[in-house]
């Protein structure tokens, strides 16, 4: 597995426990009633502040820990050459993922106009930042595993 | 307008054999890319830019001909 492979899968791994965790904390907020009151967008971007470091956080101990055990494992020595086959992969997984960022704003934005709240509006937006990214992952593992 | 279908062969499997066993990493190291992007390349997988299939054409001494052949479909 080469280097930007393996930063691809623990992209992945860490999207996936961010998105959990995001999932997890926010609605247990949502249903003790912290997003009630007339400042929610305020205690709403609070939570995400925290969870965004968080984040940063979980995607250090990840990278490094499937890093550590991926070496152990195999034997393989780290080599961080990236070429032009990486990125043509990322610039493809990118184009991919705009394209659903792209239609998915498009979609709260239309959402918004039929009546839906401001808060409803946020939380699909970072639904949509998470599930982009994780997309953008899952194309360019999917593209190295295939060979292309 | 869509480019016409075509296919591009390579040679470099019978190179490197010819280069007395060149494995795939001592080839990607010469060229400088991962040992995966050759195998892309040598399985057809992946087509080069023109500067890497100078490259592989050059750690072989040959030109990009004997390395690379275009095939309309």
């Amino acid at each position: 597995m080469s280097y930007s492979e393996r930063e691809a899968a623990t992209g992945l791994i860490t999207s996936l426990i961010v998105l959990g965790l995001f999932l997890w904390r926010l609605a247990g907020q949502h249903d003790a009633g912290l997003f009630d009151g007339p400042d929610a967008l305020q205690i709403w971007a609070r939570s995400v502040l925290i969870l965004v470091a968080w984040s940063i956080g979980i995607a250090i101990v990840v990278t490094i820990g499937f890093h550590i055990a991926y070496a152990a494992l195999t034997g393989e020595k780290t080599d961080d050459v990236r070429d032009e086959r990486d990125r043509d992969i990322e610039r493809r997984a990118l184009t991919w993922a705009w394209y659903l960022l792209s239609f998915g704003l498009l979609g709260v934005i239309i959402d918004l106009a039929l009546g839906a709240s401001a808060l409803r509006a946020m939380n699909l937006v970072l639904a949509l930042c998470a599930l982009s990214e994780i997309f953008k992952d899952a194309l360019k593992f999917w593209l190295y595993r295939r060979g292309a | 307008m869509a480019a016409p279908p075509g296919h591009i062969e390579n040679r470099i499997r019978r190179l490197r054999f010819d280069a007395g066993e060149m494995t795939q990493k001592d080839l990607a190291d010469r060229v400088g890319v991962t040992r995966q992007t050759i195998i892309a390349i040598e399985g057809a997988k992946y087509s080069p830019t023109l500067e890497l299939a100078f490259r592989i054409a050059r750690a072989f001494g040959v030109g990009l001909d004997d390395v690379f052949t275009f095939h309309d479909d």
